[in-house]
Formats: C-alpha cells, structure tokens, sequence
C-alpha cells in the first residue's frame, strides 16, 4: 500500500544548522492497516508524513501508495490519494470561509474545480447529516466563517474533511496535540469511529502514550531520523504505557552513555 | 450636474479597477503594482487598435483587457514559478510595461478624435434631458449609465464566479494555501489565474477610461494602486462586512464616493498636483489609524 525504501531528508545541508531529519527510513503499510507514531521529539515524525505528504521532496529514497511511484509528485498531486489533518487546527482549514465552503473544497480534493456552483444543493444535503454525526450542534451553523469556531471544532471538522471523499491514505499528526483534553477526546473517538467504519490506511503520530497504546494495530517508535522498534499483532495488542515509559527510559539511558562517552572521549583526547 | 455626472462616470469606469484591485490585496493577499502598467496597457491597445486599425469599439475594449491577462499571468509566474518576491514581480513587469505601453503607442499620447468608442452613444434622440430638475447632457448622461450597466455586470459576473468549484478555491488560496495544497489543488496556479484575471480588470478599466476622456496617455497609470486602494478601504468601511458580495458591491461605492470627494476637493481649491499626496495619506491614516485607535484603547483597558 504504503512503500517508502531508504528514504532521507536533511534540512539545510552543509550549514551550522543541518539537521538530518530522516536517516534512511524502511517502511511498508498494508492496505487498511492503522500505525501509530510515536518518539522523542524533533525525531523526524512530523518530517515522515511530510516526505509522504509532498511538502518537500526527499533527498534520497521512493516513495509509492497504491502501486504509483509518487516520489516526485507535487504535494496538490499526491493530495488525490492522501487526506491531512495537522497538529494546528488552524493549518486545515480556510478561516475567512463557511464551514460549508470549506467542505465544498474538500468535496473535490483532487478533482478538477470548474465553474459549477459549489455549494452545490447535492452537497448541502449531504452535508447537514454528516455534520450532524459531530453531535457539535454545528449542522445549523454551516454559513459561520470558519475561524469562529474552537479548535476542537475546528480539528474534527477537518477530520471530516479529509475523509469526505475516502483517502488512500489518512495522515494524521499530532492532531489532538493543540486541544483541551475533553475535545482531545472527542476528535480521537471520531478518528477511530471515520478510520474503523472506511477501514482507512491510517499513519498517525502521536505525543500520547495512552492514545498509542489504545489505537491502531501496529506500532513504529521513531528517534534520530530512523525507526527504532516496529511493532505489530499480538505484540502491539499486548503493549501497555509503562512498556512504553520503559522503552522511552532505555532510549533516555542510551543517550545519556552516549553522552558521558562523548565527554570521557573529548576530555581525554581533546 | 455635469461636473457631478463626469465624477460619477469616471468613478465607475475606475470601480473595475479597484475590483481587480480588490481580488489581489484582499482575496489573494498579494500585493500587485502591475496595476499602474495594466491600466495603461488597456488603454493604449484600445486606443491604437480604434484609431490605427478602426476596429469596432468592442473589439478594442475586449483586447484592452486580453493585454491586461497577459501581464497580469506574467506576474504571476514571475511570483510563484520563479519564486520573485511578490513586489518585485509587479515592480518589473510595470517598469517593463512603460516601454511596452510606448511602443505600442509609438507615441506617449494617443488622442481618440472623430472615432467611434463605447461612449459615442446617445440612447436618448434628444441633446438634453432633465435629470431631478436639472438640464443634463443626453450623451454624458448616456455615459453614466452605460458604466454603471459595466460596473454591475463585472459585478455580477464577480459574484457568480467567486461561488463556483474554480472559484472558491481561488478564494481559500489567498485564505490558507497550506489547505488548498491539502485539497489537492495548484496554488500556483490559482495565484496566476487570480493575478492575469485581476490585471484582465484593470486594463478593462483603462480602455474604458481612454474611450471616455477620448485619449490614452502613457502616464495615466501612475497612482492607480493606491487609488485602488482607497477605493476599497472606503468600500470596507461603507459595508463594514466581509460577505463576498457586499464586499463587491462596497468597492464600487468606495470607488464612486471616492472620486466624488476628490472632485469636491478640487473644486473647493485642492491643487490638483497635490491630488496624489493626500490620497497617499488618506490610504495610509486608513491603515495606520485602527491600530492606533486599538493600541489607545488597549492602554486605556490597562490604566482603568
Ligand atoms: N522545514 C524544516 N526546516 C529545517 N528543519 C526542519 C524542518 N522541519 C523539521 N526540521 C527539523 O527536523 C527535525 C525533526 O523535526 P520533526 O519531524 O518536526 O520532529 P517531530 O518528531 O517532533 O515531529 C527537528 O530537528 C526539526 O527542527
Ligand atoms: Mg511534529
């Protein structure tokens, strides 16, 4: 389904500032298979759905979603296969716009935009039911600008967005990241309940380990740009946060030996 | 009353202006000074294809605003395909336009006498008509409301399209280009359509404004983006509402009122060399002044 080879994106090459973001990532996803990210922070997970999603081209490595080599197409391109919601509830969504415009842009996401009406009465009768499973009571506010809404709001709105027409691939990152923790709840249930109901390819990373634990069938821990642990059935199914915690721990202490070996090394050679 | 029709006519030709002016600052955010070369360019190819190749006004009028799109497109690669600053880009291609506005002039003045334009009409068979009381001139009264059929038509036209699929993502590029990428579509593109179909406006206006004060002149552009801009600003604070509509119809207004008050102040003595100046400034208090107001009040919360 999902097939990146040895894919690597250093940002800022040859400066004081180089970062090498995603240090050779082997990954295959089965169709219709949900994996939770999860690692340390700046460790490249953000970047991995971007390298997927075409926000910038990957220095070295391919890319291919159902069967197509999408290595060197443009983000707009790869957006026919792929539906994004971001960590900012402010990215996926236009704020000057009603929310029922908004779904007029996503009803078409890699279509070709011509000039029949958009809010189509198809699409508004679609669209009050839908809208209405959110149980947000915004079914009677779909003239409202966008940017009045909460963020919360906002994030499952754009859930709904993304999966209107049925993606290939669902990217999800960190999207509960920026809410309060009742509406955090409130999108994660909506995202089990979109990704269970259209049995969705689903790649989402997470800050939570408890979200980790509880979603999705497979497992990927990221740290320094590469995968670390990869786990799948019953392993993934057994997993609970203190394995996590610990695994976290054992990543910390590695680090730390690293560390103290680096300051043996230069205070004995340097 | 003539001096009130002129500045009411001229006003309207000058609304699709600030419309095209309207869709780069305010729906795409980009800030285009193509504008100032666009305009010209309107008016000399009007003017050069009325006078040197007799083409029926409407011919003229329609290639004035085909120029427009072109330069307007040109701009809108150099922004996005070539990665210019937006600025920049404008700043080339209506430096560039000077010299292309000459040569298609092959003069810096072409007059429009004894050709036929879109404003050679009288739709009335009589010299004068009566207006509210007043005696007006049939033909300039004639002008008026053919703008004014022009001004609502772009209007109209304006409307419909910024609902359709192409043109509501049009709208959210200026809006979020982040999700327009997301929903699959070329922002570069929307951004060079946006851009030629604004600049498509501007030159409308041009050659509309070349038939109606009968000549084009390589300088008339000069000013014209702030103009625009006044135009706009005046339509916002009018309508007060961001409905696309309203906001269509509010910069119409803005432009009519705004060539009124200019008018005004002419006649009440403002030396028409300083016409640009305090059109500057009025722009610029527009802009400055609800900061300023808003950075009193917040002081005000604070102290109270
Ligand atoms: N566009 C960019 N330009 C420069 N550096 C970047 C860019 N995007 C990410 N990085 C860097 O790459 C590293 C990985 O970032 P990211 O993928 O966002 O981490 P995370 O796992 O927290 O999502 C970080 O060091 C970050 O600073
Ligand atoms: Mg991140």
């Amino acid at each position: 389904m999902l097939e990146l080879h040895g894919i690597r994106k250093t940002f800022n090459a040859g400066t004081v500032n180089e970062v090498r973001a995603l240090q050779g990532i082997d990954l295959s996803i089965e169709k219709g298979s949900f994996v939770v990210v999860l690692g340390t922070n700046g460790s490249g997970k953000s970047t991995l759905l971007n390298a997927v999603a075409g926000s910038f081209f990957v220095d070295e490595g391919t890319i291919s979603l159902s069967g197509q080599n999408i290595t060197n197409w443009k983000e707009h391109q790869r957006a026919k296969l792929i539906g994004r919601v971001f960590q900012s509830p402010f990215s996926g969504t236009a704020p000057h716009m009603s929310i029922a415009e908004n779904f007029a842009l996503a009803a078409r996401r890699g279509k070709h935009r011509g000039l029949s009406w958009a809010l189509s009465p198809k699409l508004m009768h679609g669209l009050r039911d839908r809208v209405a499973t959110l149980r947000m009571g915004l079914e009677n506010r779909l003239d409202n600008a966008m940017g009045s809404l909460s963020g919360g709001q906002r994030q499952a709105l754009t859930l709904l967005m993304a999966t209107w027409l049925e993606p290939q691939l669902l990217l999800l990152d960190e999207h509960t990241a920026a809410l309060d923790p009742k509406s955090a709840d409130q999108v994660i249930r909506l995202t089990e309940e979109v990704v269970s109901r259209d049995q969705l390819t689903t790649l989402m990373v997470t800050h939570s380990m408890q979200q980790a634990v509880n979603l999705g069938d497979r497992l990927i821990m990221m740290h320094r740009g590469q995968i670390l642990h990869d786990l799948r059935g019953a392993d993934k199914a057994r997993l609970r946060v203190e394995d996590l915690l610990s695994r976290f721990e054992e990543i910390r202490r590695r680090e730390q030996l690293d560390e103290s070996a680096a300051l043996m090394l230069s205070e004995r050679y340097v | 009353m003539t001096l009130l029709i002129g500045a009411l006519t001229v006003g309207l030709i000058l609304s699709l202006l600030a419309l095209g002016v309207y869709i780069t600052f305010r729906i795409f955010n980009f800030p285009d000074i193509t504008t100032e070369g666009s305009i010209t360019l309107g008016a000399s190819i009007a003017a050069v294809m009325l006078v040197n190749f007799h083409t029926s006004p409407a011919v003229a009028t329609i290639a004035g605003m085909l120029g427009g799109m072109v330069a307007g497109a040109v701009t809108g690669v150099l922004h996005t395909k070539f990665r210019i600053n937006g600025l920049l880009a404008g700043i080339l291609v209506m430096t560039a336009l000077y010299s292309v506005n000459l040569r298609i002039m092959g003069r810096s003045n072409v007059p429009l006498m004894d050709v036929k334009t879109l404003f050679s009409h009288n739709w009335f068979g009589t010299d004068t008509i009566n207006v509210f009381g007043w005696d007006a001139s049939a033909h300039d009264v004639t002008a008026l409301l053919f703008s004014l059929g022009m001004a609502l038509a772009v209007v109209g036209v304006l409307y419909l399209f910024f609902r359709t699929n192409l043109g509501t993502v049009m709208r959210a590029t200026g809006d979020n280009d982040q999700m327009v990428k997301a929903q699959g579509s070329d922002v570069e593109w929307n951004t060079i359509l946006g851009v030629s179909l604004a600049n498509g406006l501007i030159a409308l206006s041009g050659a509309l404004l070349a038939q109606y004060q009968g000549f084009s002149d390589a300088q008339m552009g000069l000013g014209m983006v702030v103009w625009g801009l006044a135009s706009v600003i005046i339509g916002e604070a009018l309508t007060g509402s961001r409905s696309l509509g309203l906001a269509l119809l509010g910069t119409v207004m803005g432009s009519i009122l705004f060539r009124e008050l200019v008018a005004i102040a002419l006649r009440w003595g403002l030396n028409p060399n300083d016409l640009k100046l305090m059109t500057a400034i009025f722009v610029l208090s527009a802009l400055v002044l609800p900061q300023i107001v808003r950075s009193l009040s917040r002081k005000g919360g604070r102290h109270a």
